[in-house]
């Protein structure tokens, strides 16, 4: 360990020796394998014949197949659907917990610090909270007001478990803006509605971005109130019906498929994640240190 | 008034994270089950009673805790790590951050078969190297003993990144200028380590051990598809067997009372926790 | 045009930031607001913008009464001490905004902002953003907003304290000549003394929430009401002796003058500014400020005296000034 280790260092080849630096590309490639081994191996079994799966002496070139793919493909309902299903809830949930949350961050931003403590202080631990530990209520709730196989109703539970963050993330970006700015706005003249839409929207647009995939993602990933409140085959999102499938019988479980679903699946997923990586560091940076 | 505005929002959190509570409150002192006709009927403390002789609820909330505590350290301990490494500049470290944010991305349940098979005895690729280095097989998901350190290996495979990104937002608000200072004191990279960069680090640490226990004191995904909890109940948390009473036993009061018993520990854990920290004074920068 | 304001009160928590102010600005009359931090200027113009509420009192723009209006729909142009020109806006569109949300064709308007643009000499700047301007150029769109608004009343928020002093000198004239020279009133709200006795027509010398005089730039320079508002006025500050018999007598440093005839001082310090220099000495009246034509020779023992009629004389115990005065020097 150097000094230059614990600081961000100049980029200089010249303070590291040689040694160091090889014993770092070291730490760099176990940190690759070690998170990416396990969706690799998924890859590399997705296109392995259900033999070879379970038979490792059989020769390289006989161990492959798209079998599992097309299996995969045309089951019913087509694997597709849940894609599209975690799609849409997860856009639904985004967009509403967007709609409520920004107008209340903007008030949030402006209480008078007597309240706005205890008020963060509630919403940290809302978002601290296992939500897990809340399905039995909800899945009642769903019962009584007939919310249960809808895929937009499901939006609303998403939108109440994931508005915590998205009120500390937004509420944060507001306070961070300038006073003078929108005092200027009203000045010219300008309504609240025009404020926002005009200066302030733009201005928060980053943490709005972040806001928004960590939200969609969380909504994608979501797993015991989905598992409770949908149960018709063809409404089920993703992480619901890759249960299913693993559930569904311990056995004889399709593995070659199964991986070729964790590939499917989670081929939209990796691609958010990259394009959006900077979004999600930002927010989950700013998160953290607002928190 | 601007509350207004704040309204909606406040009362979606307010409702769905305090309804059930209440709900849970006054479920747990009726009787809900297919014996009453899934109509709730008061019986008192009951179910209560009932808890506090369940064996198996104890035993899975000593496991849930041992799950939780086990699997925060090592994510904390890796994500330090980690941290430090992808703190420092190096060509690639953007990408490389970012493939290491895929783990977390994937939803634990499709993971979980993933883990399934790639620990599965005896086809699964460990089992496989194990063979090949001579070992014994290692049957690691029927062992009992032996399983809930798979859940928790799976559990800090997926949850790391979140941890580390805490991490490095907490190292990258170190100002290098108080490396530099403690340089030309004559410290140490190791002490330097510890006296520098730790303890301001601390809040952000907490922030995650906080944030981690409590979420990991819920897990429900990973044991329900990797494990089942089994095998014989070894991997079971307090949620799943919760989920257990209210959807295969249908016995709604208990398991409200189940849900609340488990909310009340982790509450308790917490608070203890707190206070063990702060007889340590490790809380003091937090004092603003 | 005029601008009223009557018995304003405004309290933040505990602290009464504004006592009973009272103000008239007349028709193209500029009044500086003038004083340290926390004697309650900029909230006096905040109340006046609509950005703020008083707790009491009225607020009369060509006396109609402002208090229950927003700020939205005062029709005041303020420019901010930090410019608040919104960062993701080039120049033309942060002019325009304003503008297209108050409707109008967008040829009109378009003509308005080209003409703005050209008086300030900003034409080359328009597609740039805030940030690719100078200090100075920022102003001066700060400036173009303002008048664009085509105001009733004119608040300026210390607009120049971001400035170096070289660039204060260049713009003065030019707000002088664009906002002041008009029929709105123009409240310029500034710590810089300077500036006041340059732009202010009158200057309200203010303090803890209170109006300590109110005058031209002439009357608070020659008949301070205060000690407070003497040694606020002029630059450098006016010298006040230890009290004598209940009275405390302030000479101001111009007009202490080097006399062989006078008492002995030591000189402590000399600063020289060209044209002319500022020493500090020590007498038996106590350290004493006195400026002088830069050309002076100056020994390290010397004696000063100066013309009895030009002593400010104030209550020890209040700081009000007592009957007396220097007569004008012209």
């Amino acid at each position: 360990m150097t000094h230059e280790s614990l600081t961000h260092g100049p980029m200089t080849r010249g303070s590291m020796t040689p040694g160091l630096m090889t014993q770092r590309s070291l730490w760099i490639a176990l940190l690759l394998v070690w998170s990416l081994g396990p969706m690799f191996w998924q890859l590399v079994s997705s296109f392995t014949t259900a033999d070879a799966l379970v038979n490792d002496q059989l020769s390289f070139w006989s161990r492959w197949t798209l079998n599992n793919y097309r299996d995969l493909l045309s089951t019913d309902p087509p694997f597709w659907r849940y894609l599209f299903n975690s799609s849409l809830v997860a856009s639904l949930t985004t967009l509403l917990t967007l709609m409520l949350a920004i107008p209340a961050a903007y008030g949030m931003a402006k209480l008078p610090d007597r309240w706005k403590g205890s008020l963060r202080a509630a919403v940290v631990g809302a978002a601290l909270f296992p939500y897990v530990l809340l399905f039995l209520a909800l899945l009642e709730l769903a019962r009584t007001f007939a919310l249960g196989n809808n895929l937009i109703a499901i939006a609303i539970p998403y939108s109440a478990l994931s508005m915590p963050l998205a009120l500390l993330l937004l509420t944060a970006a507001f306070e961070a803006l300038p006073n003078d700015l929108e005092d200027a706005a009203k000045l010219e003249g300008l309504s609240l509605w025009q404020r926002l839409r005009w200066v302030l929207l733009p201005l928060i647009a980053p943490a709005s971005a972040s806001t928004a995939i960590l939200v969609f993602l969380f909504a994608w990933n979501e797993y015991p109130v989905a598992l409770t409140w949908l149960s018709r085959s063809d409404l089920l999102t993703l992480p619901v019906a890759m249960a299913r499938i693993a559930g569904s019988s311990t056995y004889s479980v399709p593995y070659g498929t199964y991986a070729a679903a964790t590939v499917l699946g989670a081929i939209p997923l990796l691609v958010l994640v990259l394009v959006f990586q900077r979004q999600i560091v930002s927010g989950l940076t700013n998160g953290a240190i607002k928190g | 008034m601007t509350m207004l505005l704040a309204a909606p929002a406040l009362l979606l959190i307010a409702v769905v994270f305090g309804w059930p509570m209440l709900r849970y409150a006054w479920l747990s002192f009726h009787a809900d089950s297919v014996l009453t006709g899934l109509e709730p009927v008061a019986n008192g403390g009951a179910n209560w009673l009932r808890l506090a002789a369940d064996q198996r609820f104890w035993l899975d909330a000593g496991q849930t805790a041992r799950f939780a505590l086990i699997s925060v350290s090592l994510e904390l301990l890796l994500a330090l790590a980690i941290a430090l490494l992808l703190h420092q500049r190096w060509r690639g470290r953007g990408a490389v951050r970012a493939l290491t944010l895929l783990p977390w991305a994937l939803p634990t349940t499709m993971m979980a078969l993933g883990w399934r098979w790639i620990f599965n005895t005896p086809y699964g690729p460990i089992e496989v190297l194990a063979r090949s280095l001579g070992l014994n097989s290692l049957d690691l998901l029927s062992t009992p003993s032996i399983t809930w350190l798979v859940t928790v290996f799976a559990d800090v495979w997926k949850t790391t990144p979140f941890i580390t990104l805490i991490l490095l937002a907490g190292l990258q608000s170190i100002p290098d200028d108080l490396y530099s200072a403690f340089r030309l004191e004559g410290g140490t990279p190791l002490q330097a380590l510890r006296r520098v960069t730790l303890p301001l680090l601390l809040p952000y640490i907490l922030l995650s051990l906080l944030f981690r226990l409590a979420q990991a004191f819920g897990v429900f995904d990973l044991v329900q598809v990797l494990t089942g909890g089994g095998p014989a109940g070894s991997t079971e948390s307090i949620a799943l067997y919760a989920y257990l009473n209210g959807m295969r036993f249908l016995d709604f009061g208990y398991s409200a009372t189940v849900m609340l018993a488990g909310f009340l520990l982790l509450t308790a854990l917490i608070l203890a926790g707190t206070l063990l920290l702060k007889s340590v004074g490790l809380l003091r920068p937090l004092d603003r | 045009m005029t601008l009223q304001l009557r018995a304003i009160n405004k309290r933040f928590g505990e602290r009464q930031v504004l006592h009973q102010l009272d103000l008239d600005v007349a028709n193209g009359e500029c009044v500086a607001l003038l004083g340290a931090s926390g004697c309650g200027k900029s909230t006096a113009l905040r109340l006046i913008a609509g950005l703020d509420h008083p707790d009491q009192g009225s607020i009369r723009i060509n006396d109609a009464e402002m208090v229950d209006v927003p700020a939205e729909r005062r029709r005041v142009g303020m420019v901010f001490q930090s410019y608040a020109l919104f960062p993701h806006l080039n120049v033309w569109e942060n002019l325009e905004l304003g503008l297209r949300m108050r409707g109008g064709s967008a040829g009109a308007r378009d003509e308005r902002i080209r003409s703005v643009l050209e008086v300030l000499q900003l034409s080359e700047q328009a597609q740039q953003r805030p940030a690719q301007l100078s200090g100075g150029q920022r102003q001066r769109v700060a400036l173009a907003r303002a008048l664009l608004r085509d105001p009733l009343v004119y608040l300026l928020d210390e607009p120049m304290s971001n400035l170096d002093a070289q660039l204060r000198e260049d713009l003065r004239p030019q707000l002088r000549r664009l906002m002041i020279g008009g029929e709105q009133p123009v409240v310029y709200v500034t710590h810089d003394q300077q500036e006041a006795m340059a732009l202010a027509d009158r200057i309200a010398v203010m303090r803890e929430g209170r109006i300590e005089q109110i005058g031209t730039p002439r009357e608070l320079y020659l008949q301070p009401a205060s000690t407070y508002v003497a040694q606020f006025i002029g630059r450098p500050q006016m010298n006040l002796l230890p009290a004598k018999n209940g009275v405390i007598t302030g000479i101001r440093p111009d007009d202490l003058r080097l006399d062989p005839a006078g008492s002995p001082c030591a000189i402590l310090s000399r600063e020289w500014f060209g044209a002319n220099q500022m020493l500090l000495v020590r007498c038996d009246r106590g350290d004493l400020r006195l400026v002088c034509s830069g050309e002076t020779a100056i020994e390290a023992e010397t004696c000063i005296s100066w013309p009895s009629d030009c002593e400010h004389r104030f209550d020890a115990v209040s700081g009000r000034r007592l009957p007396s005065g220097c007569p004008p020097s012209d």
